[in-house]
């Protein structure tokens, strides 16, 4: 459980970055974070692992309070896979770079050598364990990213805009990957602009402008309100759009190709 | 029409590499079409944007065989500064690609390699800047720009040059759907006003497929689809070769292979229910 | 890492100063600089400390000074610590202590209120070759974001566990391998991209690339560089008055 009373964030130079944001994370629930570029959706996020501590309220995190703990014993539980994979990668083999983290957080060699499998193997990198991280491809490196932090099994992960420049396939191993999670009562935070990814796992959004959180709805809701959607930057997904200009309207938007495929067919014949 | 690209059984490999890059390429795109260069991560599309304008075989030099023409230029034999003239290329990261401190300044880059008039220098910056309409950023440095605007600041550099072809990388990558969705308009009136020629290397095509006319699919190094936009997205190896193909598509294959008939794809949500609404 | 940051890099802003003709601010940096070396007497250096610190608030760059000068404050400290134990008298000390927060004064002075595109005309100006001038300019564009990046990667792997305040010095200097490698690694694609981009936009067609705007001295700038070249040879007269008393006119 992850819970932000009150918080302000003020930068060293000057600059308001959060403004009394209260807002809370439950297990078992996925959040998207919306909002155009310099809201205050990556501050957020680096306050949730203890990055940043608030200048005026609390962050606790399973009931530590994230002043009162390092960064890497709040990373024990909170995954957050940053945006640029050449920001993390630096070891000589694959395996040795998921096994990083893992030694950091002080696990034994026989659990080391279980997750580093796992994680391998999950995630199609099995065939690149004793190759060099920088010879991966763009996608593949993300990847990896992922698979290292979900290697060490946190209660929380945090993707911060996990699909850019990603394939239609991985972009569909990420969907499955965080519906598990789901099912496995993990929380699952996600800073994202890509709305036809995020759309068909119908997730709670939040959407912030100018460090403050102007809307926090389901993402059916989010996608009625024509003023909240420009104010966060984004455009309606292609299936609610299709579904608002049909002559029979659907009762709820269509929330993903099935849907709309059954709705279509039962209504033509 | 001209084919201003024309490319002829062209491969390519990268020193040291073991297979090729690219091979057996045979592409022609004709003077003012926008074309999508569409294909997952590694398939080669990079390299196929870099022999374009030169980069490859000038700057990146290996094993080249088969001509690549730009308006009748072969690339191979024309150095990247007579080539540049003639193509733009906007690269993914609009940060590597700022020299200067200053919006405008950056601009003129371009220009002031190849010894520009100053009096030609200002009218181009301010025609660009006004076309991609960040003049109001004229004078703002870098660091105060959002990913979008860099973008812009970046096309804009690229189109005071006037080529005749424009490369853009992953333009949309950093953008958020509105702005991606204002630099596409941007994009589609440089097509239809000033007749340029653009290719774009895509992985969200749901904002795009509406103003491409064409996309090419490459996947492991060749090129295994060229054609009209409507045929190629509605074709099942484009699927399969894992490009973002959007979803009001995808509902419409998925309608058709329950049983459905459509004419023609539809390639906008709005499309698609007109069709359905006349059933 | 945001003090180092906010020492030497510019920031857009209008005062009378940043408006200058970038050549008269160098001037102006280097009379300073001078004034500093030149004398070993503490009235002097304090002259000089306080000629740099007006001219940083009429520049409204104080605060940005400041931050810097806080944290040289520190080294200047150990400078006058070592001297003192070494031999030196306390004013003596002091004297070279204050010397080098005046020196590290008057570069972030050319530094704080030029921007590198002036930068640039000045160097060409003096006619060094354009690769040379090139490649500086974009080394001190490119200084923030390399810093940046450093400050990412630090993020990054610290959610990663990496403690990098933790353990003797040894084990901490092991601990920079995660930030230097991604660091150099991602300065290195930088410059790859900035090469092609170089390419891709002309670089090097034309021998004396042409510029949008070219450097000129308005009359302010012609003004000040006859008063603050005056001000120099007074203050150069009266220091050297005091340290040459046979030699000295005025003083």
């Amino acid at each position: 459980m992850i819970k932000f009373s009150n918080v302000s964030f003020i930068h060293p130079g000057g600059t308001k970055a959060l403004e009394n944001i209260n807002v809370e994370f439950k297990p078992g629930d996925v959040t998207v974070i919306v909002g155009a570029n310099g809201a205050g959706k990556t501050t957020l996020i680096r306050h949730i692992n203890g990055l940043l501590k608030p200048t005026q309220g609390n962050v606790t995190v399973f009931g530590i309070n994230t002043k009162k703990a390092s960064v890497a014993q709040l990373s024990r539980r909170v995954g957050v896979v940053f945006q640029n994979p050449n920001h993390q990668l630096f070891s000589d083999t694959t395996e040795h770079e998921i096994e990083f983290a893992l030694r950091n957080f002080g696990l034994s060699d026989e659990i080391i050598l279980k997750r580093t499998k796992w994680a391998l193997e999950f995630f199609d990198l099995a065939d690149y364990a004793q190759t060099s991280p920088m010879m991966l491809s763009g996608g593949e490196k993300k990847r990896l990213c992922l698979a290292a932090v979900l290697a060490w099994e946190p209660d929380v992960l945090v993707l911060d805009e996990p699909t850019v420049g990603q394939d239609l396939i991985h972009k569909e191993k990420l969907e499955q990957i965080i519906r598990l999670l789901l099912t496995e009562k993990k929380t699952v935070i996600i800073v994202s602009h890509d709305i036809e990814f995020i759309w068909p796992i119908q997730p709670r959004i939040i959407v912030m402008t100018g460090g403050d959180i102007i809307a926090d709805r389901k993402a059916a809701d989010i996608f009625e309100d024509g003023n909240i959607i420009s104010k966060a930057r984004l455009v309606k997904p292609q299936l609610v759009e299709f579904g608002k200009e049909l002559k029979i309207q659907p009762q709820k938007p269509f929330s993903n190709i099935n849907a709309a495929k059954k709705w279509v067919l039962s209504r033509v014949k | 029409m001209t084919k201003i690209i024309k490319i002829e059984d062209y491969s390519f490999s990268y020193i040291g590499a073991s297979k090729p890059a690219i091979f057996n390429i045979d592409l022609s795109i004709e003077q003012g079409e926008i074309v999508i260069i569409a294909g997952a991560s590694g398939c080669g599309k990079t390299t196929l944007l870099r022999s374009f304008n030169g980069l490859i075989p000038h700057m990146y030099s290996g094993v080249y065989s088969g001509n690549v023409y730009i308006d009748n230029m072969r690339v191979s034999e024309t150095p990247i500064i007579e080539i540049a003239k003639k193509v733009g290329y906007v690269f993914q990261n609009p940060e590597n690609q700022i020299f200067m401190f200053s919006v405008e300044k950056d601009i003129a880059f371009g220009l002031e390699n190849n010894g520009f008039p100053r009096d030609e220098i200002r009218e181009r910056v301010d025609e660009a800047m006004d076309i991609l309409k960040i003049s109001n950023l004229a004078y703002k440095a870098p660091h105060e720009l959002s990913d979008g605007q860099k973008q812009r600041v970046a096309i804009a550099g690229v189109l005071a040059m006037k080529p005749k072809i424009l490369i853009l990388d992953e333009p949309t990558s950093l953008l958020d759907p509105l702005s991606a969705t204002e630099l596409i308009k941007v994009v589609k009136n440089l097509q239809s006003v000033l007749g340029i020629t653009v290719l774009i290397v895509e992985h969200r095509l749901d904002l795009l497929s509406s103003v491409a006319d064409r996309v090419v699919v490459m996947n492991k190094g060749k090129v295994i689809l060229d054609g009209p936009t409507r045929q190629v997205l509605s074709n099942n190896e484009a699927l399969k070769a894992g490009i973002g193909i959007p979803s009001i598509i995808r509902l419409q294959l998925a309608l058709q292979s329950s049983g459905l008939n459509f004419d023609e794809t539809a390639i906008t949500p709005e499309e698609l229910s007109r069709k359905i609404n006349l059933i | 890492m945001y003090w180092a940051a906010n020492a030497f890099i510019f920031r857009r802003q209008d005062s009378f100063i940043h408006r200058l003709d970038p050549r008269v601010k160098l001037l102006f940096s280097i009379e300073l600089f001078s004034l500093a070396l030149i004398s070993s007497n503490i009235t002097h250096i304090i002259i000089a400390l306080i000629a740099i610190f007006s001219i940083g608030m009429m520049a409204s760059i104080l605060k940005r000074m400041a931050r810097t000068l806080v944290f040289s404050a520190s080294f200047s400290i150990l400078i006058f610590i070592i001297n003192y134990f070494v031999g030196y008298t306390i004013i003596e000390s002091l004297v070279l202590a204050i010397r080098f927060i005046a020196i590290v004064g008057s570069s972030s002075l050319f530094f704080l209120s030029t921007s590198p595109d002036e930068l640039e005309h000045v160097l060409k100006w003096f006619k060094l070759p354009q690769d040379l001038v090139f490649a500086f300019v974009t080394a001190v564009r490119f200084v923030p974001v390399l810093m940046m990046d450093a400050l990412q990667i630090m993020d990054a792997q610290k959610s990663r566990g990496l403690e990098l305040d933790r353990g003797n010095f040894l084990i901490r200097i092991r601990k920079l391998a995660p930030i230097l490698i991604p660091l150099v690694v991602e300065a290195v694609v930088r410059s790859g991209e900035l090469a092609e981009a170089m390419e891709s936009r002309a670089y090097g067609a034309v021998k004396r690339p042409s510029s949008l705007y070219g450097l000129k001295l308005g009359l302010s700038d012609k003004g000040l560089i006859v008063i603050s070249l005056t001000l120099f040879l007074l203050a150069l007269i009266y220091f050297f008055g005091y340290i040459f008393p046979n030699i000295g006119f005025i003083v």
